[in-house]
């Protein structure tokens, strides 16, 4: 359905159409398809918030927080930023925006301990959104995956939000992670990125050449 | 034209003369002020012959009477008046339709920039149809209109265009000092600088000129005009066409809509020289949008790499603007504020950038806020901002039944407020930074006491664990935050890969954090091929010199 819906979406976006009211319906309808079949388009949902900046009457609030998390399922591109950009600070302080806008805040902060703390207290905020919590994780092996080269167990597991054993096995598995002796998990061999660099200077003839012209 | 003095950018000074505005807007009082003067004959002379050259395109001494000789008599007769009225006008160039449109153009843009107490509520709506009636004419004609006009004018028509949208955006949304009648007026004609309006000019003129297909074509190495169509192979339609991407690029950014605007210049590579590129002003303008738009969205490689390209050509190519005033004072202003984000940018994200940048940097000025500023000192981070960001506006007036006030801060308000919250979650990176910069491995533990040591009060209420805990959530913190997407090919700014282009980067092996940073050896070259240039040239001098 979403892949049906995105040519028809594509067409309301080009040009000075983007801007017509009577195509928000359709775009809304859209951001829900992606809610429910796990898709993700993030230049249609600006166009909706871009309506709503123009039109601020047909303020949605829960279409807002629907393209809100799915910016969160993005992570770490900086679509949420992009999102909150587009909406003013009162929208912003509405109920349940607010809590996405912490969510988001901590998420960004990467103090996932908390984030997985506070999502269980709220679980019906994200249910309308297919996969949030997978999507989140995936988040947290980028990090993970950019940050180590081995990483404890029982600490991967925490970060993925107290994820029990097949889970996490699971997770290493799709990664590619490997698991070795001592409680570890290597993750990848990162001394072949992350090296020190030295700048020296280059002078080719080219730089001093109009100066040994001139020494005659 | 004579727009430096009250320039958008300068938002501050823009409209403080507003809450005078009843009094340059009193109809006897402009009448008292056009008996009395009569038009000099230097300028009725002037006026017909630039008529007449407009009707005969002739581009050169066109470009000549606009750069030159119209800011000239502005200084000698018009400095704190209005250009002579429509009618007045309109007699000695025989009722000319297009050169009055012409004319009435550059009249208001005078007004805008020059008048104290700006232009009154009638003068921005007649400005407005003005422009209604110019873009009417090149828009809605059958077969291209025989008119053509130096691009640095087709520029800064379109870029005033933008501009007084948004002075009119300001305007509305201060309701402190409205009368009732005035607002009756504003709200009974809401059609008149409506964003809908601005888009649809500013998107007609691309789509007539196939200025994106003519891009695209020239972007693959293929020649533009076997795509440019019957409009777009005229020289008016395609600058007007590329100068109004650069508008939009500019109105996207105001309204806070970084996608958009980054989007919109799709096929347009900034740094490059093309043969679009060849209006500085239009070039700095383009470089501060896109640099802004990509520090927003945490792409602070691309960020510098906009700023330092343009900044390098600014100072390389000082001396052509020197002699041009008007142009002058919106460029120095623009150049500053770019420092002001490179310097914000550099913070955040420490990087290597040209030495000639660099050394403008250490600079006094810059080089203190820059301390500020990584000290975390974020009252700094935000005036930084503020003096340096677009000067953001709501695209909709306040809902008829707000209370009387100002809200003309309020979008400005909302983008620092998100940049805030941006320097707020880093605000640990440049202190971790500062300890990694010491080792080149370093055990998590010793880090954490490292860090602990500022907040600790009780030596014996410590909980390494828990330092530990909490130092690790601020290292993935870091490597998130430096890890963006940087652009390196393709038709699309929003385009590019996630690299990690800071100087200092780092790994954690279980327990141990293995640090790479960026060695830079010390630049001799550079300086002596500077000595010795300057050394020959004082040579050269003493040679000359006759005793």
């Amino acid at each position: 359905m979403a892949e049906a819906m995105k040519q028809t979406v594509a067409r309301m976006l080009k040009g000075i159409e983007r801007y017509n009211p009577d195509n928000l319906p359709t775009l809304q309808r859209y951001v829900e398809v992606q809610s429910r079949e796990n898709s993700y388009d993030l230049e249609a949902n600006l166009a909706v918030l871009k309506l709503y900046q123009f039109n601020p009457l047909s303020f949605n609030v829960e279409i807002t927080c629907q393209i809100l998390l799915k910016a969160l399922t993005n992570l770490p591109h900086t679509d949420f930023i992009l999102c909150k950009c587009l909406l003013n600070d009162k929208q912003l302080s509405q109920e349940p925006i607010n809590q996405i806008v912490y969510l988001a805040d901590i998420l960004e902060q990467c103090d996932f301990q908390v984030f997985w703390t506070r999502i269980r207290t709220l679980p019906e905020l994200t249910q309308s959104i297919t996969g949030f919590v997978d999507s989140i994780r995936k988040f947290v092996c980028h990090v993970v995956g950019i940050t180590y080269q081995t990483i404890e167990r029982s600490h991967l597991a925490q970060l993925l939000g107290d994820v029990d054993d097949s889970t996490l096995k699971l997770w290493v598995k799709k990664y590619g992670w490997k698991e070795v002796a001592g409680n570890l998990i290597f993750i990848a061999n990162q001394d072949e990125n992350i090296k020190t660099k030295n700048i020296n200077e280059k002078i080719d003839f080219e730089n001093v050449g109009a100066i040994m012209a001139s020494c005659r | 034209m004579s727009k430096g003095y009250s320039d958008d950018y300068d938002q501050g000074y823009d409209y403080t003369y507003d809450d005078y505005g009843s009094h340059t807007g009193d109809p006897s009082l402009d009448e008292y002020n056009r008996q009395h003067f009569k038009m000099p004959e230097s300028v009725k002379n002037f006026l017909v012959y630039f008529r007449n050259n407009v009707n005969e395109g002739l581009i050169f001494e066109l470009q000549a009477l606009y750069e030159h000789t119209w800011p000239k008599l502005t200084e000698d007769y018009f400095e704190k008046r209005p250009w002579p009225e429509e009618n007045e006008v309109a007699t000695i160039v025989d009722n000319d339709p297009v050169f009055m449109i012409l004319y009435k153009e550059l009249y208001f843009r005078h007004i805008y920039a020059r008048i104290q107490g700006g232009p009154s509520l009638e003068q921005r709506f007649n400005s407005f149809y003005n422009y209604c009636d110019l873009f009417n004419y090149i828009l809605s004609a059958e077969e291209p209109v025989p008119l053509e006009l130096p691009d640095l004018w087709l520029w800064e028509l379109i870029d005033e265009f933008v501009y007084q949208f948004q002075s009119f955006a300001q305007y509305r949304a201060r309701l402190q000092s409205k009368k009732e009648q005035e607002l009756e007026t504003l709200h009974s004609n809401n059609k008149v600088w409506n964003v809908l309006c601005v888009l649809n000019v500013l998107h007609s003129l691309v789509d007539k000129s196939n200025i994106k297909q003519q891009l695209e074509v020239y972007a693959s190495g293929g020649d533009p005009d076997s795509v440019s169509g019957e409009f777009g192979s005229h020289s008016l339609y395609k600058m007007l066409g590329y100068f109004s991407l650069v508008g939009l690029l500019r109105l996207h950014s105001l309204l806070g809509d970084y996608y958009q605007a980054i989007k919109v210049l799709e096929n347009i590579e900034v740094h490059k020289k093309s043969q679009y590129a060849h209006i500085p002003a239009c070039q700095i303008s383009t470089s501060y949008y896109v640099g802004f738009a990509y520090m927003m969205m945490r792409r602070y490689s691309d960020a510098i790499r906009t700023f330092s390209s343009i900044l390098l050509y600014i100072q390389r190519t000082k001396q052509l603007f020197a002699s041009k005033t008007y142009q002058h004072d919106q460029i120095n202003k623009q150049t500053d504020q770019m420092y002001h984000l490179l310097a914000i940018c550099l913070v955040l994200h420490p990087q290597c950038i040209d030495e000639s940048i660099q050394q403008t940097l250490r600079e006094k000025s810059y080089h203190e806020k820059m301390y500020k500023m990584q000290y975390g000192d974020l009252q700094e981070f935000e005036s930084s901002f503020t003096y340096a960001c677009p000067k953001f506006l709501s695209p909709y007036p306040p809902p008829i039944d707000s209370l009387p006030g100002d809200y003309s801060k309020d979008a400005i308000q909302h983008q620092t407020q998100v940049f805030m919250e941006e320097v707020a979650q880093q605000k640990m990176l440049p202190t971790i930074r500062s300890y990694l910069k010491l080792y080149t491995t370093l055990p998590l533990s010793k880090l954490a006491t490292f860090m602990a040591q500022n907040s600790r009060t009780n030596e014996a209420s410590r909980d390494l664990a828990k330092e530990i805990q909490s130092l690790v959530i601020h290292l993935l913190c870091f490597k998130h935050k430096m890890k963006n997407v940087v652009w390196s090919r393709g038709a699309s700014g929003l385009e590019g890969k996630f690299q990690s282009g800071s100087e200092l980067d780092f790994y954690i092996d279980n327990d141990m954090i293995h640090i790479a940073d960026t060695k830079v050896a010390h630049r001799y070259g550079d300086f002596f091929i500077r000595k010795i240039v300057k050394f020959e040239d004082l040579n050269r001098k003493l040679h000359q010199l006759k005793l």
